[in-house]
């Protein structure tokens, strides 16, 4: 427990990594479950998927973070979680900024809400700095996936 | 033999690991498919008088009339309550003297109070009394989102101060009786692309957000343009 090594420090980063991450998923998802209606408007307001498809992921998408977030926080199969996890904020990330190159006025719909919004509202440079820190967190959990409090052996 | 109880405790851990492995796969597997199934439509679910399924669920009104005007709009919301006081009572008249065909599409993605006020809507319809519930639906929207105020009771009182006081208005506010219609609205909403509140087709193109919205005179023009007497 005396081991303040930067060695002795990881399980920790690698602990409050999987928190923050897992939370910044759980709550994204949990807000957007109740309202399938709105993620799946969100989802078609990036004017990017076939309606049919953005539909479905729309639907889909908060459930599969709330799962990716689960599986963080109680530290199962951290690696393939972080991995998903990574991906699914770099997918966002691509969305977000094709929005912003094209001109459109939307809200990412990240935390619920979502669609469009007036020309002045759009926060597309904080949504990308976000979803990139997260990212960040994603790759270092793949490199260290050991950490504390974590049902992975 | 002491390799052992290692290799036991081992498999006792990947035996908790893999059954929350399973159990988070099972909700997911579970809420995608509860989600995506609850989100189309029902060809059996009760739909009001006026409505028909061709029209994707919409009330119509006017059925032979020309133009065609299409209108996506969610009570709750506070740009559908500012398009309603530009372009509401000259659509109430459009509607009375038989000059355009109008459907209403009352979708519901702020919530459950929109939920409810859609269902209210459908069973004024029922009355004969759409366009004058309609009408107090806006004029009575709440500033906050979900604040209890249209709750079934206020949506039967309300009904009550425009004439709707009958029995079966009151059943169909309560029971919900128009709730499967409500999804059904949704539903084709979002196969039919609307992202924005209010969303005005005519003629099945949608008219200028910027100019033919919130302005009368726009908005007639864009009607004018499709065949408006």
């Amino acid at each position: 427990m005396s081991d303040f090594s930067i060695k002795g420090l990881q399980p920790w980063l690698t602990l409050i990594s999987r928190l923050i991450l897992g939370g910044v998923l759980l709550a994204a998802g949990l807000l957007k479950v109740t309202h399938p209606a709105k993620s799946a408007m969100a989802v078609r307001a990036y004017e990017v998927l076939p309606v049919t498809f953005a539909n479905f992921l729309g639907y889909a998408l908060p459930w599969i973070e709330v799962g990716i977030a689960l599986l963080l926080i109680l530290g199962v199969a951290v690696k393939p979680a972080a991995l998903s996890g990574g991906l699914l904020m770099f997918l966002f990330i691509v969305a977000i900024a094709q929005a912003w190159a094209r001109g459109l006025t939307i809200d990412c719909g990240c935390f619920g809400g979502g669609g469009q919004v007036a020309k002045g509202e759009t926060k597309y440079l904080e949504e990308i700095l976000r979803d990139t820190g997260l990212v960040l967190l994603a790759l270092y959990l793949m490199k260290f996936p050991r950490g504390k409090f974590s049902l992975d052996r | 033999m002491a390799a052992k109880p290692t290799k036991s405790s081992g498999q006792k851990d990947n035996f908790t690991r893999n059954l929350v492995i399973g159990m988070v796969a099972l909700v997911v597997g579970v809420g995608v498919i509860f989600s995506v199934t609850g989100n189309q439509t029902k060809v059996s679910s009760k739909i009001p008088t006026i409505a028909s399924e061709a029209e994707g669920y919409g009330l119509v009104f006017n059925p032979s009339a020309m133009p065609v005007i299409d209108i996506w709009e969610d009570f709750q919301c506070p740009v559908c309550r500012s398009f309603e006081s530009v372009v509401g009572s000259y659509l109430s008249q459009l509607v009375k003297e038989n000059k355009a065909k109008v459907i209403y599409h009352p979708l519901s993605f702020i919530g459950p109070e929109s939920v409810r006020a859609a269902n209210a809507a459908a069973c004024a319809a029922e009355e004969s009394k759409f366009d004058e519930f309609h009408t107090l639906l806006y004029k009575t929207q709440s500033t906050t989102e979900n604040s209890g105020l249209w709750s079934n009771d206020n949506l039967v009182g309300l009904g009550a101060t425009i004439g709707l006081t009958s029995d079966s208005f009151k059943k169909c506010v309560n029971d919900g009786g128009f709730l499967g219609w409500v999804n059904n609205i949704a539903a084709d909403g979002a196969k039919k692309n609307v992202n924005s509140t209010p969303t005005v087709f005519v003629n099945g193109k949608e008219i200028d957000r910027n100019t033919q919205y919130m302005d009368l005179n726009g908005f007639t023009a864009a009607l004018v343009a499709a065949g408006l007497k």
